[in-house]
């Protein structure tokens, strides 16, 4: 008898699931901007004109109240045609529910981090990630060598491979402290603070 | 209950402390700034600040609604020594009689010397060394009306740096690009 209660339990507590999962969920409207403005760098005002935007972005292809990757891509290149690896890193980091989808609260949450007033460890941290390619907890020079790579081919410039080893050659020689061909957070961390220009990225004044 | 009189406040040392001296336009302050601090001492840049070229790392766009055909800040890239840059800029701005030039090792400023709409147009020129073949330059404008700016760019800047300059040819410098 209990073994049967239980099975229904189980099937009961199964079908509440399915009926949560995203399929069935509307995208929630901005329920309560109080709740994120607390959780974030944004004021409730911010909150709201971010909203807005939000609601913009996230109409242009599919009117469903979700950022997807092409609408991404739109809103940031003016043209979904464009493909980019670190574009895609960006967008990965916003996801951090991995469906492949961008909700209001993922949205607000990473952007609160470019915010001019978002806390400085915030930022390394992102900009981090965001160059941690592989997502294995460091920066190698493979993936280094890649980003610059990709960068330059997204602007038709052309360095001969010498070169490009060198340049990474003395980014290592500064950045790798510990010398074991990684970049690990510290490593990052301190690199940033000596050069607080490769944080410029990582703050849009726009979000004031 | 009395009040103090006027005479007596701006006699007060509080007020005399907080008077400017001299009321300076908005212009003349900033100008005044650059004169006094010395041009930083380029960074050393490495690998970070090229990947930083990148579009995809740029949020800006987002908060913006169309296409930001003429970016205020624009980007060249060269295989020519600083000291090229530097004279062909001076040259340049030779050439057009229109501004006065302050440079540094890695810093070229040219300052129009007509008032235009919005005062003088002030453009900088930001020269990054990634390696000694491979320079950045960054120009921006400091100062002034941005519709001079972008005509400053297409009519002068532009021209002048067709030989040395490699092209982004990415949508947002195709008011710089070359033929």
């Amino acid at each position: 008898m209990v073994q049967c209660l239980d099975g229904v339990k189980r099937l009961c507590a199964a079908f509440i699931n399915c009926c949560d999962t995203e399929i069935y969920k509307q995208p929630k409207g901005l329920e309560d901007p109080e709740a994120l403005a607390r959780e974030t760098v944004f004021s409730v005002s911010e909150i709201e004109a971010l909203y807005e935007l939000f609601k913009r972005i996230s109409s242009a292809v599919i009117d469903d109240g979700l950022i997807n990757k092409e609408e991404f891509q739109l809103a940031l290149f003016k043209t979904n045609k464009k493909e980019s690896l670190f574009a895609d890193r960006v967008f990965d980091l916003f996801d951090t529910k991995h469906n492949g989808i961008l909700d209001f609260e993922e949205f607000a949450r990473a952007l609160s981090v470019f915010h001019p007033n978002a806390p400085i460890d915030d930022k390394i941290e992102f900009s981090f990630q965001l160059y941690d390619l592989k997502q294995q907890g460091f920066i190698e020079r493979q993936e280094v060598k890649q980003m610059v790579v990709a960068t330059l081919a997204e602007s038709g410039m052309n360095l001969s491979d010498d070169v490009i080893e060198s340049i990474i050659d003395k980014t290592f020689e500064e950045a790798d402290t510990k010398h074991d061909g990684k970049i690990d957070k510290e490593e990052w961390r301190n690199l940033v603070l000596r050069h607080p220009s490769l944080l410029k990225n990582m703050t849009l004044q726009y979000l004031k | 209950m009395t009040r103090i009189t006027i005479a007596k406040v701006m006699d007060s040392f509080w007020f005399k402390k907080s008077a400017p001296k001299s009321i300076l336009t908005k212009e003349e302050q900033k100008f005044q700034e650059y004169e006094k601090s010395p041009f930083k001492d380029s960074e050393t840049l490495n690998a970070f600040h090229i990947i930083l070229l990148s579009e995809g790392l740029d949020l800006s766009p987002l908060f913006e609604e169309k296409k930001v055909e003429e970016k205020e800040e624009l980007r060249f890239a060269t295989t020519r020594p600083t000291s090229s840059v530097i004279s062909t800029l001076e040259e340049m701005a030779a050439k057009s009689g229109n501004f006065s030039v302050k440079k540094s090792e890695s810093r070229v400023r040219l300052q129009g010397n007509e008032c235009g709409r919005k005062g003088k147009l002030t453009i900088e020129a930001e020269i990054f060394a990634m390696t000694p073949s491979f320079l950045v330059v960054e120009v921006k404008k400091n100062y002034g009306d941005t519709l001079e700016y972008y005509q400053f760019c297409s009519k002068e800047l532009r021209p002048a740096l067709k030989d040395i300059f490699w092209i982004s040819p990415t949508d947002n410098s195709a008011l710089c690009s070359l033929e």
